[in-house]
């Protein structure tokens, strides 16, 4: 469902992201680790269409991200690190609005704003002012506007930052609830994040990027076969590719530069 | 381009529920209020005197629609180049901020939706800001018989010329992550804009005669007065047409340029 083919990502001469590539089967969720400043949300940007990559291609559902832009974009729901809202509308119009944007089709409208708030528990606080909700209930509608047009795939970006452990714990189970579909509602998901036991909660396989540079990608098992933790790994593979001085300057020139 | 109007609609929904639109629309109602009874007092004034001394020449040429109603426009022209930053000031700057420019780029809208739709939005607030002007020389007509033609004619200018000030604001807007820095863009650019006559007179210029034409041409008021007279000609509305198109050409690639960086 996503298959990156080395995407790079420069700005001047620092490199932001560097020959990236991997796929991602239907129904997968694939947690996306890396430390930060690593090139996590500058690759999901790519994926997303935010930001043409420097050198690459990536497709998502079938659909070339140059070529048929609007396709791939139609077949994507995105999160970003911080969720995209209108703090002035409401919790309903905005999941509506964004409904209208992403194409979905008149007659259904109505029921997906309505599947994707119950879905992400917010039918108490439709009429509510996005800007009166609390931070785990943000969060909760930038999920409800990822899903609201029910994408092959889902791109999440830090889904449970900044969230207390019950509403970690909540989100969490949507994301699984997602993956774990009948055949078209199956959703595809990449999520990043650097909480480690979140991968281990949801995600079946492990991508991990360092200094822009793919480092790891195995099934969740093969990683922790032999009681080896995920921590250890971390850390190994954080240490192991130590360029972060100039990686860290990419990625906050990228959060500059494209804002 | 099928989603102009999605974006232009939750565009006016978010001005009406901030206090900005309800601001700017007791500010304009009640400041050309002001400047319509000023006028309407100075014109019986005029009237008076000119009875006072039997000046029926004078008297002849005194009018509604040149000495009321055209120094009305001209007033409220002024009044625009000041509200319209206000309006204008968000319309880019309030997506870069909320983050919610990453969803409109990742939508299956193209740039021009948003570009068109945030336009025509402003356009459309800065449309029912001159439909309220169109009330007052409206009363007008219970009491005296202005020029209809001439009285429409500078409603026309009037909007066009506003709808000139929102592009330029619109660009502004998209050239900035602040508010305050679109607002003084928006600012400089129509002072500037609206001094062009001036200061194509001034030294080398007025002299060159053909380079200093061309600075004056392209002022909104030099295409704003020819209308304001009942002259409705088509290189005045070209004008109008290339400037605001010219106008948002840019703003489309401001917009776009965050994916080249």
């Amino acid at each position: 469902m996503i298959e990156a083919r080395n995407l790079s990502k420069r700005y001047g001469d620092i490199v932001a992201v560097d020959d990236v590539s991997f796929q991602v089967e239907r129904g997968e969720v694939v947690g996306f680790l890396g430390p930060n400043g690593a090139g996590k949300t500058t690759t999901m940007r790519m994926l997303t269409g935010f930001l043409p990559p420097t050198d690459g291609s990536a497709r998502v559902a079938g659909y070339d991200i140059f070529d048929e832009p609007l396709a791939a974009r139609r077949a994507v729901g995105y999160l970003p690190e911080t969720p995209p809202l209108y703090p002035e509308m409401s919790v309903e119009s905005y999941v509506d609005y964004v409904a209208r944007i992403k194409d979905v089709p008149r007659g259904e409208r109505a029921a997906k704003v309505g599947r994707a708030l119950e879905r992400c528990g917010l039918e108490a606080v439709g009429r509510r002012v996005i800007g009166t909700l609390s931070k785990g209930f943000r969060q909760r509608v930038g999920l409800a506007q990822a899903i609201v047009h029910e994408p092959p795939v889902l791109i999440l970006d830090e889904p449970t930052v900044g969230l207390d452990p019950v509403q970690i714990g909540e989100i969490r189970e949507l994301i699984r609830g997602l993956a774990g579909g009948d055949g078209e509602a199956r959703h595809t998901v990449i999520l990043s994040t650097h909480i480690l036991p979140e991968v281990e909660a949801i995600c079946r396989r492990v991508v991990m990027i360092n200094g822009g540079r793919k480092t790891v990608d195995a099934p969740l098992s093969e990683l922790t076969a032999g009681g080896q933790s995920l921590e250890a790994l971390f850390a190994r593979e954080a240490a192991r590719d130590a360029t972060p001085g100039a990686d860290n300057t990419a990625e906050a020139e990228a959060e500059e530069g494209a804002p | 381009m099928k989603h102009v109007p999605t974006v232009a609609w939750r565009e006016l929904r978010s001005l009406f529920v901030s206090p900005v639109a309800y601001a700017v629309l007791s500010l304009f109602a009640v400041v050309a209020g002001f400047f319509f009874v000023l006028f309407v007092s100075a014109f019986n004034e005029q009237l008076m005197r000119l009875q006072q001394f039997q000046a029926f020449d004078q008297l002849e040429q005194l009018n509604l629609s040149d000495h009321l109603i055209g120094y009305f426009y001209q007033q409220i022209l002024g009044l625009l180049a000041f509200v319209v930053p206000g309006i204008t000031m968000g319309l880019f700057v309030s997506e870069k901020q909320n983050g919610t420019q990453e969803l409109l780029m990742t939508s299956p809208l193209t740039i021009w939706d948003v570009v068109l739709g945030k336009f025509g939005a402003a356009a459309g607030f800065v449309t029912l800001l001159v439909a309220m002007v169109g009330a007052f020389p409206a009363l007008l007509f219970f009491y005296g018989d202005p020029e209809v033609g001439k009285t429409i004619s500078g409603l026309l200018a009037l909007l066009l010329v506003g709808w000139t000030f929102v592009a330029v604001g619109t660009f502004a807007s998209s050239i900035t992550r602040s508010q305050i820095v679109a607002v003084l863009i928006t600012f400089v650019l129509l002072i500037g804009l609206m001094m062009l006559p001036v200061i194509s007179m001034l030294g080398v210029l007025g002299d060159a005669g053909g380079a200093g034409a061309a600075l004056a041409w392209l002022s909104p008021g030099e295409h704003f007065d020819p209308l304001l007279q009942g002259l409705v000609d088509t290189a005045d509305l070209t004008y109008f047409a290339v400037v605001i198109g010219s106008l948002l050409l840019l703003t489309k690639a401001a917009v776009e340029s965050v994916r080249w960086r």
